[in-house]
């Protein structure tokens, strides 16, 4: 479904001030040429329905909000042990972006790429944002664990 | 003397912002009131808007149905407009709400409503063991199957809209995007797939066998048939239900209502659910299972018990606002949910009323001998692609083989009034449209859920999912399982709007 490789998926609803971190950082990396390998993809609300794009990935980026794990809009990195963690209960209808990721090992087809979970408790300032793609695109390249950030859990 | 409880619970598995209190009295419920928590705004975000607005932003009503939204608006628009959408318009809008029916009666079915078979509260059901290594949260097969297959069968929406969710490809006049040859094929491959899979698993049978199905009778005999019908989905959900006496539980009201949707193409080889409607699902109100003819003036909102400015008596929804209005009236204002009725009654809607309206006869057959209940709620449900798929694959046949256009472009909007009515997958879903120098001056929203989940009316008579649960038998009011099966036998919708991700926020602890 998607040729390249490797995905930054921004989740999120812009019209929630507690939830629009992800379009913000997809408003300012599109901005920007992306990497060859690289595709940038607005996840909006599609929660389980972003398997389609995660499959066939090498490695995949989420972007979203995220409250509880830091206080604040501390941005924050989880990586893919952490991100596949259980923290998803159940399905409901917004079946959102921690029941995909606790699905992802039983039902992601060609394999579980690598997997990482960049965000920061909302609402976020603009350079919070401007820092969040930053970190989204490092990671994605690769240039993050390069420069020796390798985190379960942490502020970055 | 009477022992009560009263039990306040957030109700998961449901979408969106749902609050229920219910009154136990010496274990089963006397009273129940449904509580819509969140107010959204939407008709009051789109006045004052472009006229075609409504095609982008009421999408987002609902992540999970946002094709219905989408079909209401721009039906209420080619009312306004005075547009003749061509033949294939109707049909590539018609493929892309049965796929959503599709996917989200299984979704449903098997991510949320069955599992509560795998609730600790059967662990002494003879088919609980069973009932766990299908529907366990994450690990359950058919859970992972349902995941795997769904996936495949919204692909459709995705290759003839673009996108799914919040698709915005269906206008007034018909839709904007006309799929290649090469798109239809691809269509009609992911539909051969999850039919295939639909009939080996969750049916157990092929689907003109299913259809021949036509009363309860029928219907024993066919579980008796063959050891596939028993170990299938539908068997499997037959027999764990009936031992678990879901048949006996979740009557509610007894009135049932469909908009009708899939208006029907001049040239098809589809026949109208019923011959005076020419679409695939009737529009109709059914007071057990006597139908009467639709009218849509006959609809109402009562606000009395809603967090609404009160207009001293129930309005059409034309004539309706939707103003927030929160102090004054604690205790008896409870929800942020309207109370639509019809002819002044409440009525639910979706899959069973949609059979019944239509007349499907294992479905009249129950309903006229036992009245609704959760489990032929449920079976509507999961049973409903029995008569969508060969209906869809049909349409994206006739895509293929007969020209035409796709649009039909009806001219620009500068005023007028126009309703959109159709059928989403929890029923009948209605967008009024008032349109005045270019700019949307009124919107009025009606959702399957508020027929559902609304509280009491002006005349003080409980909603239809507060109905239901009265009667109910609460063996443990630690875990109200029952309560579960009733309101997720409505498949429950609220909201969409808010998801991110909270550590540790979800939790099954006094959630039903």
């Amino acid at each position: 479904m998607n040729a390249k490789s490797i995905r930054i998926i921004c989740v999120g609803n812009r019209y929630v001030e507690s939830d629009n971190v992800g379009p913000r950082v997809y408003d300012y990396l599109a901005r920007r040429d992306m990497p060859e390998d690289v595709s940038l993809i607005d996840g909006g609300l599609a929660g389980l329905d972003l398997l389609r794009f995660v499959e066939g990935g090498r490695r995949v980026v989420f972007v979203d909000a995220l409250h509880g794990f830091v206080p604040g809009d501390l941005p924050l990195v989880l990586d893919h042990g952490t991100t596949l963690g259980e923290w998803a209960a159940g399905y409901g209808h917004d079946g959102g972006l921690a029941y995909l990721l606790r699905m992802l090992p039983a039902v992601c087809g060609n394999g579980l790429p690598e997997i990482a979970l960049v965000g920061a408790g909302a609402p976020v300032g603009t350079d919070v944002v401007g820092h969040l793609a930053e970190m989204a695109l490092s990671i994605a390249t690769g240039e993050w664990h390069e420069r020796g950030h390798n985190p379960a859990i942490s502020a970055a | 003397m009477s022992q009560k409880t009263i039990l306040q619970m957030p109700v998961n598995r449901v979408e969106g912002d749902l609050d229920l209190k219910v009154e136990v009295a010496d274990k089963y419920v006397v009273e129940a009131w449904c509580s819509g928590t969140m107010f959204r705004g939407f008709e009051q975000i789109l006045v004052g808007r472009g006229p075609l607005d409504g095609l982008v932003i009421t999408p987002r009503v609902c992540g999970i149905c946002g094709t219905a939204h989408l079909t209401a608006a721009s039906r209420a628009l080619d009312a306004i407009a005075g547009a003749e959408v061509p033949d294939n318009g109707l049909r590539l809008r018609n493929v892309a709400l049965m796929a959503e029916h599709i996917q989200s009666d299984v979704r449903h079915g098997f991510l949320m409503f069955t599992a509560d078979f795998a609730n600790s509260a059967y662990r002494k059901h003879p088919l609980y063991e069973e009932a766990v290594r299908r529907y366990e949260p994450f690990r359950g097969r058919t859970v992972i199957e349902t995941v795997r297959e769904t996936k495949n069968v919204l692909e459709i929406v995705a290759l003839l809209g673009g996108q799914w969710p919040h698709s915005s490809y269906m206008v007034p006049g018909g839709v904007v995007s006309v799929p290649g040859q090469s798109d239809l094929l691809q269509c009609l491959h992911l539909l051969k797939q999850y039919r295939q899979w639909y009939e080996t698993r969750v049916l157990g049978c092929e689907i003109g066998r299913w259809n021949d199905i036509r009363n309860a009778s029928d219907l024993e005999s066919w579980l008796m048939d063959k050891e596939e019908h028993r170990e299938s989905e539908i068997g499997f959900f037959l027999r764990f239900a009936k031992k678990a006496g879901l048949d006996a539980v979740g009557k509610g009201h007894g009135n049932f209502i469909s908009f009708g949707s899939f208006d029907l193409p001049h040239q098809t080889e589809l026949k109208p659910g019923r011959a005076e409607d020419n679409r695939l699902v009737p529009s109709g109100f059914a007071r057990g299972a006597t139908v009467e003819a639709f009218d849509a003036e006959k609809i109402q909102e009562h606000v009395s018990h809603s967090w609404f400015r009160d207009l001293g008596e129930a309005r059409h929804p034309f004539d309706g606002e939707t103003r927030p209005y929160a102090s004054g009236s604690e205790g008896e204002k409870y929800s942020w949910a309207k109370a639509p009725r019809y002819d002044g009654v409440p009525a639910e809607t979706g899959p069973l009323a949609e059979a019944v309206i239509a007349g499907r006869p294992l479905f009249v057959d129950i309903v006229t001998k036992s009245g609704p209940n959760v489990l032929i709620r449920e079976l509507a449900r999961l049973t409903r692609p029995a008569r969508l798929l060969e209906a869809l694959e049909t349409s994206i046949r006739e895509m293929l083989t007969e020209g035409g256009d796709f649009y039909n472009p009806p001219g620009e909007i500068v005023e007028g009034v126009g309703s959109g009515l159709t059928q989403a997958a929890r029923g009948s879903l209605g967008h009024w449209v008032k349109i005045e120098d270019k700019k949307i001056v009124h919107y009025q929203i009606i959702t399957p859920t508020a027929w559902h989940a609304s509280p009491r009316d002006d005349n003080g008579v409980r909603g239809v999912m507060e109905e239901a649960l009265v009667g109910t038998l609460v063996k443990d009011d630690g875990n109200p399982v029952e309560i579960g099966h009733v309101i997720r036998s409505f498949d429950a919708c609220l909201v969409c709007t808010v998801h991110s991700l909270h550590k540790g926020k979800s939790s099954f602890k006094m959630r039903v």
